[in-house]
């Protein structure tokens, strides 16, 4: 006999069944952050216009996590791919989906031009304070005096500098017509919200589109829930102020 | 009976626990091994996995095939392993390494509460990093709660009886210093007619299958 | 602050990785840059636990482009300085090591190859023998030493800070991801207590005195104007790097004097060449086995003669022929029968290659 009563987690319309539940390790950031993301473009009605690139890193098991044509790329190299095809194919939504390492470190230079010339795609980052992938290493975005496999004794800042502050960076270099935000896990109705006016931005041709979301990453970080919460909700936000740094003007008419 | 198995990279964690979880088994105990080594996907549990399963072995392991992009994405954890503490019977774990130390264990709900989670320190002399007294002094501390050390000094095909008495030596003169019990002194089963039931220093002596050589990647 | 990491001599057992963090602090190197890639990532790690107590830095950049960039500035600055990667850490390294081949800058790269193309699989191969020997827009003005265990590891670390200084060319250490990750035994020791001595460093830029008052400044440049200028520049490199190559070629050759099939084989692999020819010699059979330690420049000299008396040449790797094309290029015009295996990124075992070989007979 089936059971049909048992409750099915929602999930939104475009995530894949098939590859659910998905691989991320319990407690991890990334499946609300593809939520979050899932739940924008249901409401928004794109899911068949979206091109998907991911990184190489944790973001990379994002791969088929979508009912999108989605794209595994190198490591830093998603914003020039899923450029490369919105030029090519203007009519496509576009999104590239990256983690701190991707974004901040190896792909910078990527995220600084193309946010320089305003490319109607949408960058999506998840800032988690480490490498996971590689084991725990030392990122961009890792916090003073946080342990890492490459900070052993402590991030210290006078020797590898601050947390990057992404959204802060991308607002700086983008015209008005871009929009750019920083969110958290621990609020999804906003990073939902967030995420729907980055795409909707795409949609109206109007410009560059990113959003950071704070994300937790307890394998890494060695905590149990609590401490996990903790982080993600007191202390990432100490370096990383959530909230939008960039909204465009409506359009007249 | 709930042991951790921590220590310095390539010490012998993962020898050890999965020796100790085969060796409960084998006296009729229920026993489940966990895999929490998640700082680097190699010689690790998941290649014997099949075969400690076939044995009898309750195994919480990834298998490589089941990965993806093995290293360059992270699903190093299952939520199996983080209620590995709920199991019934004995439970092994092997903690893989990493600056962190023993705060791995934070992962697994209720680690905390458990009165009987015992966490061992597997201690090879023949390191670079544990090689002195003074060097696994450090070591230890610096890796958290620790209940017990454990001698698994040998030097791969090289390992002589010598060798393993030298461990023995350089481990209890550490852990008199840390103020904790030596566990026991493992060692390969081969040098079981030379050394006997106890090592030089008196310390019980784990005699040791070697599985893990076929677990490379 | 700790004296030297090691001490005279002692008998360890060690991984690939840690080998080679030891061996560059051994060797005194001042400072390491790198960036996180699998297999490489505890090179980094150890030296990170280490370097401090020794009072030397590393420093993380933002991926291998500036890792190798940045040691390239290290080494201009007059600091024994290297870096460590793998796969496709190694493509983007290709940009800085062009230019250090073009300005003859003494940088240490330590490789442990993955699989490939593109990001592929983070295991084991030996896919990156071209690209390390001829990648980028050069004519492969570097030398590649490939590795095949932790002794080797730990010796060619020490002795690549060596060679890249007395001959001001761009040096690797080719090791792969079962190295890296493998355990065994191996003695690390203190270079100079074994008689070893230290090429001294010396700076290229930041030197002593007043640039154009007591000397000239450093104008150093890679860019030309004419294809006579660059011409003349390329040829001088070409020639400067085939006068030093006899002194630079390394090679081990097994039970080659009467073989009737030799075994081609570098690193790793070479491992379980020696094993087959052990093991083909107890049945009687003639098998010897040849390797390069020297990938570039190769021992053309020293396999001509093992390929004049052999039978047959049997060229196993974990790549799909990058190191035949080596062995090709070295014997152009012998006509010894040669045979194939191709794995690419999967390892070798010395049954596979007990088997060919009989085929072979």
């Amino acid at each position: 006999m089936t059971v049909t009563s048992v409750m099915e987690p929602k999930m939104p319309k475009c995530w894949r069944q098939e590859t659910k539940p998905h691989k991320f390790c319990p407690g991890c950031g990334h499946g609300d952050v593809l939520k979050a993301l899932g739940t924008a473009i249901d409401e928004l009605g794109i899911q068949d216009r979206v091109v998907f690139g991911c990184d190489i890193g944790c973001s990379l098991l994002s791969w088929d996590f979508f009912n999108f044509d989605s794209i595994q790329t190198h490591h830093g190299r998603t914003t020039p791919v899923i450029t490369g095809v919105k030029r090519a194919r203007p009519e496509l939504i576009c999104i590239a989906y990256m983690g701190d390492g991707g974004g901040y470190a190896i792909g910078s230079q990527h995220l600084v031009n193309a946010a320089s010339r305003n490319e109607r795609i949408f960058v999506l980052l998840a800032n988690n304070a480490q490498y996971g992938m590689t084991g725990g290493q030392m990122a961009p975005t890792t916090l003073p005096g946080m342990k890492t496999e490459t900070s052993p004794y402590g991030r210290d800042v006078e020797w590898t500098g601050n947390p990057t502050l992404g959204p802060e960076m991308v607002a700086a270099i983008t015209p008005d017509s871009a929009y750019v935000a920083r969110g958290t896990m621990s609020n999804l109705r906003q990073l939902t919200q967030m995420m729907k006016k980055a795409l909707q931005n795409q949609i109206d041709g109007n410009g560059f589109s990113f959003v950071e979301a704070l994300a937790s990453c307890p394998t890494n970080w060695r905590t149990n829930a609590a401490k996990t919460w903790e982080f993600v909700e007191k202390e990432m936000p100490q370096y990383f102020k959530v909230g939008e740094l960039k909204v465009p003007a409506k359009k007249e008419g | 009976m709930v042991e951790a198995y921590i220590g310095e990279y390539a010490s012998g964690k993962s020898e050890n626990a999965v020796n100790r979880a085969l060796d409960l088994l084998e006296r009729g105990r229920t026993v489940t091994l966990v895999d929490l080594d998640i700082v680097e996907p190699f010689y690790t549990l998941r290649p014997i996995k099949k075969e400690l399963e076939a044995k009898g072995l309750s195994v919480i392991a990834w298998e490589t095939g089941d990965t993806v992009g093995l290293g360059e994405a992270g699903n190093l954890l299952r939520g199996d392993m983080l209620w590995a503490l709920r199991r019934e019977g004995d439970i092994v774990l092997d903690i893989g390494y990493g600056v962190e130390g023993s705060k791995t264990l934070n992962l697994l709900h209720g680690a905390h509460q458990d009165p009987e989670l015992r966490i061992i320190a597997v201690i090879n002399i023949s390191r670079p990093m544990t090689s002195s007294v003074q060097d696994v002094v450090d070591y230890v501390r610096d890796l958290g709660p620790v209940h017990a050390i454990l001698n698994n000094t040998h030097l791969g095909e090289e390992t002589d009886e010598q060798i393993i008495q030298e461990g023995a030596k350089v481990v209890a003169e550490a852990a008199k210093i840390l103020g904790l019990p030596v566990e026991a002194t493992a060692a390969d089963e081969k040098f079981r007619p030379t050394l006997g039931e106890t090592d030089a220093m008196g310390h019980p002596v784990r005699y040791l299958h070697r599985l893990m050589p076929k677990t490379f990647w | 602050m700790a004296d030297k990491p090691i001490q005279g001599e002692k008998r360890m057992f060690v991984t690939g990785n840690e080998a080679v963090a030891y061996a560059a602090l051994a060797a005194n190197v001042d400072i390491m840059y790198g960036y996180p890639i699998t297999p490489q990532n505890e090179i980094m790690h150890y030296f990170t636990r280490l370097a401090p107590k020794f009072d030397k830095p590393f420093l993380q950049t933002e991926d291998e482009i500036s890792a190798g960039f940045t040691t390239v500035g290290g080494v201009m600055s007059g600091k024994r300085s290297f870096t460590a990667t793998a796969g496709p850490g190694n493509t983007l390294m290709q940009e800085s090591m062009s230019m250090a081949e073009m300005m003859r800058i003494p940088t240490v790269v330590v490789i442990m190859q993955r699989g490939g193309p593109s990001t592929a699989t983070v295991i084991y191969s030996q896919q990156e023998v071209t690209m390390t020997c001829y990648g980028a827009n050069g004519e492969g003005i570097r030398v590649v030493y490939s590795t095949c265990n932790h002794q080797e590891l730990y010796d060619y670390t020490i002795k690549s800070f060596n060679t890249a200084w007395k001959y001001r060319i761009p040096t690797f250490v080719l090791g792969d991801g079962y190295q890296a990750k493998m355990r065994e035994s191996l003695t690390m020791y203190d270079p100079e207590a074994r008689g070893i001595k230290m090429v001294d460093t010396y700076p290229l830029v930041g030197l002593p005195g007043s640039p154009g008052v007591d000397r000239d400044p450093a104008h150093l440049r890679n860019t030309y104007n004419t294809e006579e200028e660059l011409y003349e520049v390329v040829s001088n490199l070409v020639k400067d790097y085939e006068a030093v190559a006899p002194e630079i070629v390394e090679s081990e050759s097994f039970d080659c004097d009467d073989a009737e099939v030799v075994v081609l084989a570098h690193g790793v692999v070479s491992r379980a060449a020696v094993e087959a020819v052990r093991e083909l010699r107890k049945a009687g059979i003639k098998a010897g086995h040849f390797r390069p330690i020297t990938l570039r420049p190769f021992p053309d000299k020293e396999l001509k003669a093992v390929a004049n008396q052999a039978k047959k040449l049997l060229v196993v790797e974990s790549a799909q022929g990058q190191f035949a094309k080596l062995v090709h290029h070295s014997l152009y015009g012998d006509s010894t029968p040669m045979e194939y295996i191709f794995k690419p990124g999967l390892g070798i075992t010395s049954d596979e290659i007990i088997n060919k070989v009989k085929a072979m007979l």
